[in-house]
Parts: C-alpha cells; structure tokens; sequence
C-alpha cells in the first residue's frame, strides 16, 4: 500500500512539469500558425471589413503580445481555469467535459474489445507457435492492423449500416428519443458497434502480437520447462503459468498505447459522427482557438496520465514478484 | 484567489456532467410527430442572421428568424413577402418605405411591430452585418410613423434596385425587446433565437445536432407541416449519403452528397435529386490572380491562362454536369444583370503558347516558361480538383503550378492579408446584385485582411469608376446598364478569370415534399415543407 | 549461411520478402514505366479496372491513371514513411544517447520532454502541427516522426545505460577521450542496433498515419501517394470502389510486408543465437 502511494505520488510530482512542456510547447505550435481566431472567424460569416476585425481582435485579446497571453493562460491553469473558447463563446472546461464522455466510452469499448479479443486470439495462437492456427492469426490480425482505420469504418457502415440495416451510421445516441435507464443504454450501445469495431479491431492485432511473443519467450523458461518436466497438462500450463506471465508486457502496453488510441479515434469520430475529442481538436484547430487546442491536448494528456496509473497498480496486483507472497496461488 | 470557487464550482459541474451523462434523461418527444432530419455540415456557433448573413447560418436560422422578403419563381421582381408585405422606394432614392405584416408574434409571444423593423436596421444590419454594413452604410433613420409602416431614410441617394435585391439575405428582424440595450454580439439569443419564423429554436447539442420545434402560432394559414426539423452534423460528406439511404436523416442540401455519388443515389429507390432551388445561391468558380507577379501583370499572360482552360471539362468532369460554363464576372442566373455580349476565352492552348511567346516568356529548356503558386480554396472537394485541374492545365502551357494546400483558416491569411499567391481558386457566391457580391472581387483600394476581395493589387480607374457611379445611380435601367459595362470591362481586362457557375444539389427521400420551391430554397422558411409518411 | 537457409523456411518471412521486393520494384522502376506527372490527365474519368488496355486499372475522378498513381504512390508512400522513419530513430538516438550519457540534470530534462511527447496524442500533433504548418511533404514527414522518435530515444537510453559501464568506455575515459566523442563514437554505435529494429515497426506506422492525415485533407497535394488516393476514392466509394481499394491493397501489402519480412529476419536471427 505505502508502495503504491509512493509511487502515485512520485507519478504525480514528475507530471506536473511534463504538463508544462506540453502547454508550451502547445502554445507556440499555435503562435506560428498563419491566421488567428478571428481570420477563422470571419471565413465562417463570409467576410467583413478592417474596423470589424480590428474590433474583433481587441475584444478577444489577440492584440497582445504573445508572451503576455502565454503568462495570462498560465495564471489562470494555476486556478484551474482553461480559460474561455473564442470558437464555442464558453469557458473551455465545458466545452472540454462535454466531449470527454463520449471519447471515454469510444475508447474505453475500443481499447477492452482489443486488449480482450488480442490477448485471448493472441494465447490461442502462443498456445502452439508455429502451428496452423498460429499462423492464420499471425497473418489475419496483421492485415487488419494493415488496413488504415478510416477505410475499415467507412466499408463498415455501408455494410452494417446502409446495406444490411442493422446497426446506426452515425452519432452516439438516438436524436431526442426520450429513451431512458436501460434502453438508453442499449441504444448508446448500438450505436458504438461499428466505432468500436473500427478502432479495436486495428487495435487488437497490437495485443495478439505481443501476447503470441511474449508466451514463445515464456515456453522457453525455466518454469515452463520445468512443468512440462512435471507432466502437467499442456492446457494447464499455458492458461497458469505461460499466459500469465505473457500478460504483463501487454498491460504495460496497454498504457502506452493510450494515447495512440486517443490520436486514433481522431479519424474514427470524423467517419461516425460522435461528438468527442478528436472531433473537437479538429474543430479547433480549423478555428484557431489556440487556448481550446491546449485545453484539449492537456486533458487528454492526463488521461493518458491516469490510464499509467491504473497500468502501474494493475502490474503490480498481476506481477508474479508480488503474487509469489501471497499464500495458494 | 478570488476566483477559485468559481473555477472550482465549474469542475465541479462539469464533472458532475460526465458522471450524469450516463443517467441524464433525454427530452422526451411525441414519436409519432413529423420530423425531418437533415444533415449538416457545418456547426455554427453564432446563429444570428441579423449578424452573420452566411449560408451556414440561414441554413439553420432561417427557419426561426426570418427577413422582410423571400426570393421567389414567381413573385414579381423575385420576391415574396415574408414579414412586409409591401415595399416601394421614393424617386429620389433618400426613402424606401415597407408595410408590414399584422398579426405575427414572436416566439416569446410578444407583438412584432415596426419598432423591431428600425432597431434591426439601425443598430444590426447597418452596424454590425457583414453585407449589411455596405448596403445600409447611408442609412439615417427609420421612421415609423405606425406599427405597421417602416420608412427607411437615407442620407445620399440609394438605389431601391440594390435594397430590394438585398432583401432576402439582409433583412432577418430581430426582436427589439431582448436586444435592446444589450452587448447585441454576446447575446445569448444569438445561439438560442427567438424570431418569428415557422420553427422555434428548441436546442443545440454541440457535435451532435439542432433542434427546432413547431410555432403553432404561426401567421401562415395552416404552417408549418412539419413538427421539428433536426439538423444532424455529420462533418464527413462520405457519410451523407449512406446516412440517407438507411434513412437515417432525410434530406442533404448544398451538396452534401457528393456529385460523383448522384448518378448511383438517384437510382436508390425512395430517394431524389433535385439541382433546383439554389438559383439565387449561384457560387462563381473563379481564378484569383495576383498582379504583383509581373509576369500576370501582362494581360497576354491573363488571356494565355484564360485560353488554356478547358471550360467544359471543367464542367463536364468536375461537376458532373451540374454547373455551366461561366462567359463573365456576373452568373447566367442573375438574367437582370446578366451581359452575353462579352471577350469570351475558347479553349485553345495553341493560341495560349502563342501569346506566352509573344509576351516573351520562352521555353526553358525542360519545357517550362516559369512558375506559379497556386492556392485552391479548401471549402469544397470541387475548388480543390479545380485547382489539380488547373495544374495539368498550365503545365500544357509551359507554366509550372506548385499547388499549396492550407486549411481555410491558413488559405484566408495566405491570399487575403499576405497576398502569399500568384494564382488562386475562389468560390465567391453571386448575391443577387453586383454592388454586394462580384465587384469587390475586382474593385482597387480594398485594404489588406478583407476576405473574398481583390487582394490581388489590381486596380483599374475605369472599372472603379462605373462601381461608384452605379452605387450612386437611382434609375434602374441606367444602373443596370452600367453593370452591363461593367461586364465588359472586366472580359476584356481579366483581373480574374470566371470559369464555372454552379448550384448546389439536393438529396431527399421521396417522402419529403415540397423541396426546392423556391430559388433560396435551402435557407428560406421551409413553412411548407412536409413529411409523408 | 545458416540464416539464410532459416529463413527461408518460414513461409511468412518469405512472403514478407517477396511482398518488399514488389513493391521495391514497382517504386523504383515507377519514373521509366510511366514517365512525366502520374497526376496528369490521361484519360476519360472513372474508367473501370480491366475495360481499357491502356488504363489496366482504370481511371480515377479526373481521369489519371490508376496503375500509375499506384506505382508512384508506391514511391512517395515508402519514401514518407522511411524519411519519418530515419528523422524519428536520428533524433531519438541522439536524445537518448545524450541522456543516457549525460545523465544527471540533463538526463531528468530530456526525458520529461520525452514523456510530454509520449503523453500527447501523436496522431492529434501531427494534425496540429500540418494543420498549423501547411501540409507539404517535409512538414508532413516531420509531424509523422514528431509522434515516433519517443520510442527510440527510450531504447537508445536503456542500451546507453547499460553499455556506459561496460569496460572499453571505461578505457576510453581512463584515456581522457572527451566525454562527446565517447558518446558518439564509442556508446552510440554499440546502442544502435536494437533501435534500428524498430525501424520496420515506424515504417509501417508512418505509411497508415500518411494516410490518415491525406484522409482528413492534409496530404501534399502535389505528389501521389496512397493515401491520397484513398481520400479521393473515398467519395466514391460505392460507385467506383475500387478507387479505395487498389491503393488499400498497396497499404496493406506494405505494412503486412514489412511486419513479415522484420519477423521472419528477426526470427531466423535469433535460431543462429539461439544455436550458437
């Protein structure tokens, strides 16, 4: 426990000047872009002339220097204030916490349907390297990985979509259903097959790979020398002993592939139509709302902060070191 | 410190909304109502038409707030009345006076009445509308001598010609009551309007959709049909037309089906395309060019580059047939202004090589003359293959085209504050007259940072000269007259090159009717619209 | 010769092989077999696959060749994808062998800016950074390695740990050979190997998030590539799909060729340790 602790607050202190990296780092990207918040602006109302813009800049602060915006922006994140959307006209952690539901369950589905189905393929396939059903996945799973994301969601929702009819294209819910309780719930759900299918799938063949590797490292230990010398059921071995071992690398993977995912479901909320970041980010960035796109980069930089945590604490529940203290396993 | 409860109550609740968001109850709604869903491809933040006079913002607005007169087929001059239902300009161009309609409400049940009619002229249109700033810029006051009559008076003469052409997209009402006396740019009834349209705005879920609900007060006998209208964002034009053929929404306008997916959708059974209804919607496809380059400031270059184009291919290969080929700076569809007797530009590389050899520019030795940069516009997929089109072109010609590809935002400081360009494709879109659409895109002196005008430093006194005459000239027939001139001017000088005119398409199932029926269709009222089911 | 014959035994290695070559092949001898500008206009548009001798696999919206598209696509996609490859493992060598040698102050500096890049999204950077920086070829390679290089520069740092203690660099110092020119000439090449096996893995990477970014609109439009081609068939898609799915085969070739290959390699490498 008193590990555990140290360690979260270890995590925490070395963030805090990681975040600061990023916001900067943010915060310049956006400074060297030609066209600000209100030549975007204007573009969206189809024109107006020089006292409006200069107006227009004025009341939004662009006029100042870019170091004093910078130290404003960084004042205000000390009082947990992202600051105010010039795009969306509302403070930006509204705007932000509006959208993160919906990324959160488009990646929480994507990530367990692949870190599930990859590692469960991926110990069929370890189970025997070099067999026939090893090689159909191998191959089969990295096609998909193959496939740009993007594709595999558009041929998706024509087939399942358009064509056959049974699942939504589009958005993350029914429109003003009035469904409520459990049939909301499996209206959202629906809704997230095909996304989730999109992401995860490409996902999946990450784990599967990792899973197979690390359970062929594993066949080559000592102790799975050992308990097959015993004569234990070769079923027993690989579920107990080879998979289990096999599994750490992949939760740690698991964190490192959170903000990769993150980045993915860019592509996959453009293609379906759900509200969440990556859509957001986009809008930002055509908006120029600079403050918006550091609101955005930020949040999901700390979660992809927290998925580590919950990695950390859950290697070291899974971690054979740990497990080998602990009576009857 | 003093602000931290603040910041902290708003984690807080937002937080509170994410945990919620998974119990929140959703509003309720009589499933057996009419409710048409269309896609959209645009999210504006600030839907008031008052202000911003764009077609993202009527496509949505117009169904709640809604302008003096309509465009029509039918109606005299063009129009139909909406909220006046009479209008006539003084001889002397300083008065236009408008009788208004009795009986309309607002949403909030308040009478409309003049009194909105003067303050939407006189502290939106004329001060803060980006079209509106133009034609109202002599406005002096309103007069209403009575609740239903509405004088505009002008201090320099007007032309009624102008005013009327800009009615439609000029003139959305809004209510005095709520803006009065308000910071009228940050009002919250900006993104929730209050107007006297058909529909009344229910709500916005950001990323997701609008959600407009039926006035039942509404001073059409018997409208509106329909019970809500849901426009549905769907960001990815690929992702319309399946939306469409699940029936998951029912209508796409302005394109959102993409051309090259028309001839395959209209054969869906329970779907149709309809190419009416954008008439007074007509986008230009124009070459900007920058006359800083010296070499472009030699017209012979202009007329070899005008020459090189292959108009019909254009037409036939980009559009698909759904848009015709452009002979000058005002579109066919504009039939009162519109000049036939204009230099035409065939397509003829042979006479292009020729003038670039006249005007000196040889083939190098790899067979290029010298090179250009070109920015197509980033709105639609259609400026974009224009501009890989124009490519191809000018490299028949011996004109290397280096083609730079910026998102919108970067494309309006690349062509219109920097001038970073030598060619550049527009989408400039015809309103209805030239004094607020075309001629900015021509005219001298426009200063640096304005979007969609001349940025190309050309400047021409004989063609500045007839602008100004024209924004001063009562008569209609001499004024059109002048907009004729004009025309020719701009064919023979070309500081641009008008290539294509195109409206935009409809996609509908069958089951909505009365699409397309009047020549503004997408961003009119949509009061007579319905739904079979 | 034992690796070889290895790996030839392993029908995914060759097949990963034979998948490189073709591709290797199509992208090198792109310029002779169809020399001039794969994006001019060659023909009449949206011509099918296999109707005309001349376009074996048709015509695309405006009319350009399929077949030759796909064959300079080959080159630009590679060409991308080993250009963001080599600047991500450069720069990530160099970070890491720096900290890993340093140590210290500027080891505990580099790597917290390696964490902030491991944190962000890489796919939303690069879209900031095109988005901001106008997509032409460069930038895009450097947005694509911007999200690749944190892989390499951790790996280069972990083998610079451990080979820092090792006997000749403590020969070198005892020498009085200046601290960079131990870190350059004797620690970086011995740290370099195993991060030049990820190479394959980056690769594949930067070739799907080239076209993921041509998708969302942000690829050089100057020049083919396959994702490019994607985008464009994309509106297509039910009336020509095959003007997505030529270039997706490409994609998936690629990516499934490079995995096989650097498996198969890899694999054949380890029998002959394995045996030694």
């Amino acid at each position: 426990m008193r590990r555990a602790f140290l360690l979260l607050r270890r995590r925490l202190i070395t963030s805090i000047p990681v975040l600061l990296i990023v916001v900067i780092g943010t915060f310049f990207l956006l400074e060297a872009a030609p066209g600000d918040a209100v030549d975007a602006y204007l573009l969206s109302i189809g024109g107006g002339d020089p006292a409006l813009v200069a107006g227009l800049r004025e009341s939004y602060g662009l006029d100042r220097s870019a170091w004093a915006r910078l130290a404003a922006y960084l004042m205000a994140l000390l009082r947990l204030d992202l600051g105010w959307s010039v795009l969306f006209g509302r403070p930006i952690l509204d705007v932000v916490m509006e959208r993160l539901p919906a990324t959160l369950w488009l990646m929480g589905s994507a990530v367990a349907l692949s870190f599930s189905l990859g590692s469960a393929l991926g110990v069929v396939s370890g189970a025997r390297p070099g067999s026939a059903a090893d090689r159909l996945l191998s191959v089969g799973s990295l096609t998909l990985y193959a496939v740009p994301s993007f594709w595999l969601g558009l041929v998706l929702s024509v087939i399942f979509g358009v064509q056959l009819r049974w699942l939504p294209t589009a958005g993350l819910e029914s429109i003003a259903s009035g469904k409520q309780g459990f049939e909301r719930a499996l209206d959202i759900a629906r809704h997230l097959v095909l996304p989730v299918a999109a992401l995860g799938f490409i996902y999946m063949a990450l784990f599967l790979r990792m899973m197979r590797a690390g359970m062929a490292e594993a066949w080559r230990q000592d102790f799975a020398l050992a308990a097959r010398a015993r004569g234990l059921a070769r079923r027993r071995i690989v579920l107990r002993h080879v998979a289990r071992n096999a599994l750490l690398p992949l939760v740690t993977m698991l964190g490192l592939q959170a903000a990769s995912m993150l980045g993915g479901s860019v592509v996959i909320e453009s293609v379906f139509a759900i509200p969440g970041f990556g859509r957001l980010a986009q809008e930002a960035v055509a908006g120029r709302d600079a403050a918006l796109l550091i609101g955005i980069i930020l949040v999901s930089a700390v979660l992809v902060i927290a998925v580590n945590l919950v990695v950390d604490v859950v290697y070291a529940v899974l971690d054979p070191r740990v497990g080998a203290s602990e009576p009857a396993t | 410190m003093t602000r931290f409860p603040l910041s902290r109550r708003r984690l807080l609740t937002s937080t509170a909304l994410l945990l919620a968001s998974a119990g929140l109850p959703a509003r309720a709604l009589a499933q057996d109502g009419k409710r048409l869903v269309v896609a959209a491809d645009s999210e504006p933040k600030n839907l008031n038409p008052a202000i911003v006079a764009s077609n993202g913002v009527f496509f949505i607005a117009s169904k709640v707030i809604e302008p003096l007169a309509e465009a029509s087929f039918a109606g005299p001059d063009g129009l139909e009345p909406r909220l006046a239902t009479a209008w006539e300009g003084s001889a002397d161009g300083r008065s236009v006076t408008f009788t208004l309609r009795e009986g309309v409400t607002w949403h909030d049940r308040k009478p409309f009445t003049s009194a909105d009619v003067a303050f939407s002229a006189l502290e939106v249109w004329k001060k803060l509308q980006n079209l509106g700033r133009l034609v109202f810029a002599n406005l002096e006051a309103v007069e209403t001598p009575d609740e239903r009559t509405a004088v505009f008076k002008f201090s320099v003469p007007t032309p009624f010609q102008l005013i009327r052409n800009a009615l439609p997209v000029v003139t959305s009402v809004l209510p005095r009551h709520l803006y009065e006396g308000t910071d009228i740019e940050a009002n919250p009834a900006n993104a929730s309007l209050v107007g006297t349209g058909p529909f009344k705005f229910a709500e916005h879920k950001p990323g997701e959709y609008y959600r407009l609900e039926k006035n039942q007060d509404y001073w059409g006998e018997g409208q509106p049909k329909l019970d809500e209208i849901v426009f549905r964002v769907l960001p990815d034009r690929a992702a319309a037309a399946g939306a469409l053929e699940a029936d998951e929404i029912q209508l796409a306008a302005f394109s959102q089906v993409p051309l090259a997916d028309l001839e395959r959708i209209s054969k869906v059974e329970g779907i149709e395309v309809y190419s009416k209804g954008y008439e007074a919607l007509t986008y230009q496809l124009v070459v900007e060019i920058n006359h800083r380059r010296k070499e472009l400031a030699d017209l012979k270059v202009r007329q070899a580059i005008a020459h090189a184009i292959d108009r019909d291919f254009v037409v036939k290969t980009i559009f698909l047939g759904y848009a015709v080929p452009s002979t000058g700076i005002v579109p066919k569809n504009a039939p009162e202004f519109y000049e036939a007797g204009v230099t035409t530009y065939a397509f003829d590389p042979a006479r292009a090589n020729a003038l670039l050899d006249e005007a000196g520019y040889k083939r190098a030795g790899n067979g290029t003359r010298f090179s250009l940069k070109l920015l197509p516009a980033p709105y639609f997929s259609e400026t974009r293959q224009f501009g890989d089109y124009l490519r191809q072109a000018l490299a028949a010609i011996g004109i290397d085209a280096e083609i730079v590809n910026n998102d919108a935002a970067a494309h309006q400081k690349a062509v219109y504050t920097d001038h970073d360009f030598d060619l550049a494709v527009a989408p400039p879109v015809f309103r209805g007259d030239p004094a607020i659409s075309t001629t900015i895109l021509v005219k001298g002196g426009v200063p640096a940072g304005v979007p969609f005008s001349n940025q190309g430093g050309y400047a021409n006194p004989a063609i500045d000269e007839i602008i100004e005459k024209a924004n001063k000239t009562v008569d209609v027939a001499a004024r059109t007259d002048l907009f004729r001139q004009f025309q020719k001017l701009v064919a023979e000088d070309l500081p641009l090159i008008n290539v294509a005119e195109w409206g935009f398409i409809t996609v509908a199932r069958t089951s909505v009717k009365n699409v397309s029926s009047n020549p503004r269709w997408a961003v009119s009222n949509w009061a007579d619209t319905d739904l079979e089911s | 010769m034992r690796p070889v014959r290895q790996f030839l035994r392993s029908p995914e290695g060759v097949a990963g092989l034979l998948m490189i070559v073709l591709l290797a092949t199509a992208a090198l001898t792109a310029p002779v077999v169809f020399p001039g500008d794969p994006l001019a206009i060659r023909g009449p548009a949206l011509l099918p696959p296999f109707a005309d001798a001349a376009f074996p696999l048709g015509t695309d919206r405006l009319g350009r060749d399929v077949l030759a598209g796909l064959m300079h696509g080959a080159r630009a996609s590679l060409a991308v994808g080993i250009a963001a490859a080599s600047v991500a493992i450069f720069v990530g060598a160099l970070v890491g062998t720096l900290a890993g040698f340093a140590g210290g102050l500027v080891d505990e500096a580099l790597m917290r800016v390696v964490d902030a890049f491991q944190i962000v999204p890489g796919f939303l950077l690069a879209l900031a950074f095109v988005s901001v920086s106008g997509a032409s070829l460069p930038v895009v390679i450097l947005a694509i390695a911007l999200g690749a290089w944190t892989g390499p520069a951790r790996l280069a740092r972990a083998e610079v740990l451990s080979i820092r203690e090792r006997d000749y660099v403590a020969a070198a110092r005892v020498i009085g050979m200046h601290p960079m020119e131990i870190a350059l000439r004797e620690v970086l090449p011995n740290a370099l190997p195993p991060v030049l096996a990820l190479s394959s893995v980056i690769v594949a990477g930067a070739v799907l998030t080239e076209a993921a970014l041509s998708f969302l609109g942000l690829g050089d439009p100057n020049i083919v590539t396959w994702g490019s081609m994607i985008a464009e068939g994309r509106n297509v898609l039910r009336s020509a799909p095959f003007l997505s799915i030529i270039p997706g085969i490409g994609l998936v070739v690629a990516v499934l060729g490079v995995y096989l290959l650097s498996e198969g390699l890899s694999e054949a490498i380890a029998g002959r340790r394995s045996r030694a």
